[in-house]
C-alpha cells in the first residue's frame, strides 16, 4: 500500500526539489577563461589597429571572429561553465546566446565610439585606449550579465 | 502536461534530490552530485544503482576524457516519473485541508 506523505512532508520534499534545481541553475555561465580571453583579444585587436597596417588588422579581426565563432558555438548557451554538469536548455533559457551576442555587439560599438573620441582628442593610440576600456567592461560586465541570466532562470523556474 | 503519480522509489529525500538535480541537467558528473548534495561516494553509488536498476538513470563513463569520469543522466522514463511525482506532491499540498 502506498504511504502518501502529509502536506507538510510534501512541502518539504518540494523544497528539496527546488533546492536541487537551484544548485544546477547556479552552474549557468561561461568558463572563467572566456571573459579573460575575450578581454585579451579585444586589447590585442586594439593594439593591432594602432600599430599594424590595415591588412594585418583585418586578418587579426577575421581570425578572432572565426576562433570566437568556434568557441562560442559550444559555450554561448551558458550551459556548460564547467565539465561537471551540463544544464538543460529549458533551464538555462533560450535567450542567453542572443544576450551575450548583443553584449558583444554593443561593446564593439562602444570601442569604435571611444576610439573616435580619443582620436579627435589627439590621443596617440586611440584604438588601444578604447580597447582597454572595453576589456575592463568585459571583465566586469560579462559575469554580471551571467548573474542576471541566472536570476532570470530562477524566476522562470519559480513561475512554473 | 504529465499525469500526477506518486512514485515511492523517487520519494526518499536523498533520491528525490538526486533526481531533481539530474532533471535540471542533461547530465551531471558523479563528483558534482556528491558534492552538491553532501553525500559520501558509497551512499551516492548505492542510490544511483537503485535508480539505474529501475531504469530511471543511466550511468556513463566517457572514455575520451583524460580524467576518469562517471556521469549520470536521467532517462525519459525517469524524467516522466519525476515530473509525475512532483505533480503528485503539488496535488497533495493543493488538496490539504486548511487547519482551523
Amino acid at each position: 500500500m502506498t504511504n502518501y506523505p502529509t502536506d507538510a512532508e510534501a512541502r518539504l520534499a518540494l523544497h528539496g526539489v527546488e533546492d536541487a534545481r537551484q544548485r544546477v541553475i547556479d552552474q549557468i555561465g561561461m568558463p572563467w577563461w572566456y571573459w579573460w580571453g575575450l578581454a585579451a583579444c579585444w586589447i590585442g585587436l586594439g593594439v593591432a589597429a594602432d600599430v599594424a597596417n590595415e591588412w594585418v588588422t583585418l586578418a587579426a579581426l577575421l581570425t578572432f571572429g572565426a576562433v570566437h565563432g568556434m568557441v562560442s558555438s559550444r559555450l554561448l548557451a551558458g550551459r556548460q561553465r564547467t565539465m561537471d554538469v551540463k544544464v538543460r536548455a529549458e533551464v538555462a533559457g533560450r535567450r542567453t546566446p542572443v544576450l551575450i551576442f548583443g553584449f558583444l555587439v554593443g561593446l564593439g560599438a562602444v570601442t569604435v565610439a571611444a576610439a573616435l573620441l580619443a582620436y579627435a582628442d589627439g590621443a596617440e593610440h586611440p584604438a588601444t585606449m578604447a580597447s582597454v576600456l572595453v576589456a575592463v567592461a568585459i571583465l566586469l560586465g560579462g559575469p554580471r550579465l551571467m548573474a542576471a541570466i541566472r536570476t532570470d532562470a530562477i524566476s522562470r523556474a519559480a513561475a512554473r | 502536461m504529465s499525469v500526477a503519480e506518486f512514485d515511492e522509489l523517487i520519494h526518499p529525500a536523498t533520491r528525490l534530490s538526486i533526481v531533481a538535480l539530474l532533471a535540471a541537467a542533461d547530465w551531471a558528473d558523479f563528483a558534482f552530485i556528491r558534492d552538491q548534495l553532501g553525500l559520501s561516494d558509497s551512499a551516492l553509488s548505492k542510490q544511483l544503482a537503485t535508480l539505474e536498476e529501475a531504469g530511471y538513470v543511466t550511468i556513463e563513463r566517457p572514455l575520451s576524457e583524460r580524467r576518469r569520469r562517471v556521469r549520470a543522466r536521467l532517462t525519459p522514463v525517469g524524467r516522466k516519473r519525476f515530473t509525475g511525482h512532483v505533480a503528485a506532491l503539488r496535488g497533495i499540498i493543493a488538496n490539504a485541508v486548511p487547519e482551523t
